[in-house]
């Protein structure tokens, strides 16, 4: 069965001057969230969300499901997996990189065989596939 | 060209089936938002957020500043823009599940442009989106961009 998910953003005026609002999302869990081209593109985040924070939490969300799901599937599922996900973005060339971090506590399992489950679930999941054109994804996966 | 990084992070308990996990953003414009396998899947998702759900809202944003940044640079900033996106994710023969479209409704209020311009402005944007131009590789993306109320 299809998933869709929804959300719907206002934005007023110019894109250095103006500024925008993720009004909400289909399930309300979020918003309304501020969002300007200020807060994308400079260094000092000041508590607003953008674009590519929106995609790091999808994707660390994703990843993090996958990893669970092939752990579980080979008789080993996971007390707590802590994943990082970080974009990095740069103005008029686009997205160049996603670093994931993840720290398993996954009771009899040895590094090698949580590295080499944390490869798949990279390679794997939807929002990886979706995000495949990214030049670099790379990942640090060990056992906490 | 600066490079901005973004970040988020997720902690996730248990199995894919009843684990669930909590999503945070760094710069804490939202955190510890819970999210769960049915909740991704499943029809009744109030108030549970999921992966496909942040990447409808990333794309959203995406394309609204692309268009604004279109209009401003034809030297018609818009008044106002509504963008609405549906990120549709299926089960696809032999690949489990993926993401197959998403779909970005806009409604812009745009003084002294006609239909042409601004449908023209609408492409250019979608083109300039980052995450619309990554996403084409493995998806369908749509736009239905529509002007109204502008002079």
């Amino acid at each position: 069965m299809a998933a869709e998910r929804s959300a719907e953003v206002t934005w007023q005026g110019s894109l250095m001057e103006g500024s925008g609002t993720i009004d909400q999302v289909g399930s309300r869990a979020f918003g309304p969230l501020d969002v300007s081209w200020a807060a994308r593109s400079e260094e000092e985040d000041g508590g607003k969300t953008s674009p590519e924070e929106l995609i790091a939490a999808a994707h660390a969300a994703c990843f993090s499901m996958a990893l669970s799901h092939g752990l579980a599937q080979a008789g080993n599922a996971p007390e707590q997996l802590k994943t990082s996900a970080t974009v990095t973005f740069v103005p008029g060339t686009g997205i160049t990189k996603i670093a994931l971090t993840v720290r398993g506590r996954v009771p009899g399992l040895d590094e090698e065989a949580f590295r080499h489950a944390a490869e798949e679930a990279k390679e794997g999941c939807p929002v990886s596939q979706a995000l495949a054109g990214v030049g670099e994804i790379t990942l640090d996966a060990s056992l906490a | 060209m600066p490079r901005i990084e973004r970040n988020a992070t997720v902690t996730w308990e248990g199995n894919v089936a009843r684990g669930t996990g909590l999503i945070s953003a760094g710069t804490g414009a939202f955190g510890e938002l819970p999210y769960s396998l049915p909740v991704r899947i499943g029809a009744g998702n109030e108030g549970k957020t999921s992966p496909e759900e942040l990447l409808a809202a990333a794309h959203a944003g995406c394309f609204a500043m692309g268009l604004a940044g279109e209009l401003t640079k034809r030297g018609t900033p818009p008044g106002r823009l509504e963008v609405g996106c549906r990120v549709t994710m299926d089960e696809v023969e032999g690949k489990g599940h993926q993401i197959v479209h998403s779909t970005l409704d806009a409604v812009a209020s745009v003084d002294g442009i006609d239909d042409a311009g601004f449908d023209e402005a609408a492409q250019v944007a979608d083109q300039e989106c980052p995450f619309s131009a990554l996403i084409r590789a493995s998806a369908g993306v749509t736009i239905n961009a529509k002007l109204e109320g502008g002079r």
